[in-house]
């Protein structure tokens, strides 16, 4: 009993598995806001896009600047806010609709990203980039973290309201007088901050992962906007603590470990959640079966 | 309940690019009554509509309901798209989409009190949905969905509704149900003006009709204005397979 223990509050006697840990579940509150409108907005691939595509604008102040985490956060706000604008002039002025624009945008920058490292850097650094470092996770990366988080939750707090309406009902958002022209562009930027706050920890690739799993994970389960905010944060954490143990244990990156921790509570919840899950289907399609059966027999 | 508003259309012209959508309109629509806007398809219902919710640029023209401009009237307007374009599968129960009817009042801020609730209360109550208050809104038949955002708009305080095609899509039942409802609101000196197809449901409950085709063919008495003269007018062009008597 006492083994199973160690095992697990073993990672967190080192400081710098503390200081990731705190990271991640910082980034489970800010991110199961975000996640949560990705998924009802249906901007879930474009998320995952935008994630991508950040790599350049990360690796460019990586090459001028070093590890600094402002020069970073601008590089990557910079090619976030070029791939979403190049994209939407792209489908305007062209014949190309919006999703081909951005798939088509993303990729270019993610080559030219995964191309600057490679030529300039290691193959470590690349991996680092991709599937984040743990052991580069210093304090100034958990301050970035915190005030991310923080302004994260404090806008949310503070245009609730409109943000529901603008995902819900834009219509009505209009008619009401709370709409808002600069949420996408906001919303975007909030991102963009987030995801770049997720590098050091989750990597390029799968930042988005501790966005967008806990909130798909707890949209199976809940039929209240508020209690999907909190289950998919309580996700969020959950599966980051359990993704760190397991990356410690066996050496596995930080990043991939934490989504497959989530993922496995995704994959669980699509299977079992009582309402919209895979067995609830299956049952109302037999139970329909046997009844048509019956009154025909 | 300001029964001698009017609405006051002057020579409102809409332009989508080349198209014209709506072509020197001059009328007055009087409130406290049911107003149906007749026309066929294309001839700029949705258009007239929103142009009332003061959405659309009037390339000519103004609009005025006493001395204001539509967009200083919400939250007295309130406005039922063709197909509300809701998320569906939104995790939201019926009783807080009507609650997000206080929220043009509220503001961002402002505090939702008991008293809030009560209003949210009282409108569930009146278009008899206390029943299913705590329903997710994709278990709501087609009927109940759109009374769901009718009692939306009455905790929002409005008292003229404007309604895009409210009858389409709805059975018998829930047909009747509405036109109970917009009589009831009659009674209670507020103003629908509901886009409708359906021209003998027309004469037999709205009082006042505004029958187009891009420009005003007439405006008035229900029973004056959906004359054959005058449907002939506004359908005949549209439909050439008619038209094409010798």
């Amino acid at each position: 009993m006492t083994a199973v223990f160690d095992a697990l509050v073993e990672p967190f006697r080192y400081d710098f598995m503390l200081r990731g840990l705190f990271s991640a579940l910082l980034l489970s509150v800010s991110g199961s806001l975000l996640g949560s409108v990705l998924v009802l907005r249906r901007l879930a691939l474009l998320g995952d896009a935008l994630s991508h595509s950040l790599l350049p604008g990360v690796a460019v102040a990586w090459l001028l600047f070093g590890r600094g985490i402002v020069s970073m956060l601008v590089g990557a706000l910079v090619t976030g806010l070029v791939i979403a604008v190049g994209s939407a002039l792209l489908s305007r002025l062209t014949r190309l609709k919006e999703d081909a624009a951005f798939g088509a945008f993303f990729l270019v920058a993610y080559a030219g990203g995964i191309a600057l490292v490679s030529q300039t850097g290691t193959r470590v650094d690349l991996l680092h980039f991709l599937f984040g470092h743990i052991l580069g996770v210093g304090p100034a990366d958990l301050w970035l973290t915190a005030a991310a988080a923080g302004i994260t939750v404090l806008l949310f707090g503070l245009f609730y309201r409109g943000i529901v309406l603008e995902v819900f009902d834009p219509v009505f958002s209009r008619a009401a007088g709370m709409h808002a022209s600069w949420f996408h562009l906001g919303f975007l930027s909030l991102a963009v901050l987030n995801l770049v706050a997720a590098l050091q920890t989750m990597g390029v690739i799968l930042a988005l992962g501790l966005f967008l799993l806990p909130a798909t994970t707890a949209y199976l389960w809940c039929d209240r906007f508020s209690t999907m905010l909190s289950l998919s944060a309580a996700l969020g954490m959950v599966g980051s603590v359990a993704g760190l143990i397991l990356s410690f244990h066996t050496g596995l990156s930080s990043g991939p470990s934490i989504v497959l921790c989530l993922g496995a509570g995704l994959i669980a919840s699509a299977i079992a959640s009582p309402r919209y899950g895979l067995l609830h289907s299956i049952t109302i399609a037999w139970r329909e079966r046997r009844a048509v059966r019956h009154t025909t027999d | 309940m300001p029964h001698h508003d009017i609405f006051r259309l002057h020579d409102v012209t809409v332009r989508y690019g080349r198209r014209l959508a709506l072509d020197g309109i001059t009328t007055q629509i009087p409130c406290g009554g049911l107003v149906a806007l007749v026309g066929p398809n294309g001839a700029g219902k949705s258009t007239l509509l929103r142009s009332l919710l003061g959405w659309v640029p009037l390339s000519r023209g103004e609009i005025r309901l006493g001395d204001l401009h539509p967009r200083h009237l919400h939250p007295r307007l309130a406005y039922l798209p063709q197909r509300a374009e809701v998320e569906w599968d939104f995790p939201i129960a019926v009783r807080e989409v009507v609650a997000q009817g206080r929220w043009p009042s509220l503001g961002f801020f402002g505090r939702f009190t008991a008293a809030e609730k009560r209003k949210v209360d009282r409108a569930l109550e009146e278009l008899d949905l206390t029943a299913l208050a705590d329903e997710q809104i994709r278990r709501l038949s087609g009927g109940q969905q759109q009374r769901m955002f009718l009692a939306r708009a009455i905790a929002q305080g409005a008292d003229i509704f404007l309604l895009d095609e409210p009858f389409n899509g709805l059975d018998l039942a829930a047909s009747a149900e509405l036109l109970h409802l917009l009589h009831q609101w009659l009674a209670q000196g507020r103003t629908v003006i509901a886009a409708v197809h359906d021209l003998a449901l027309a004469r037999a409950n709205f009082s006042h009709a505004v029958l187009l085709d891009t420009r005003l063919i007439a405006a008035g008495p229900t029973a004056e204005v959906l004359n054959d003269a005058h449907l002939d007018l506004a359908f005949r062009r549209r439909m050439p397979v008619l038209g094409a008597r010798p």
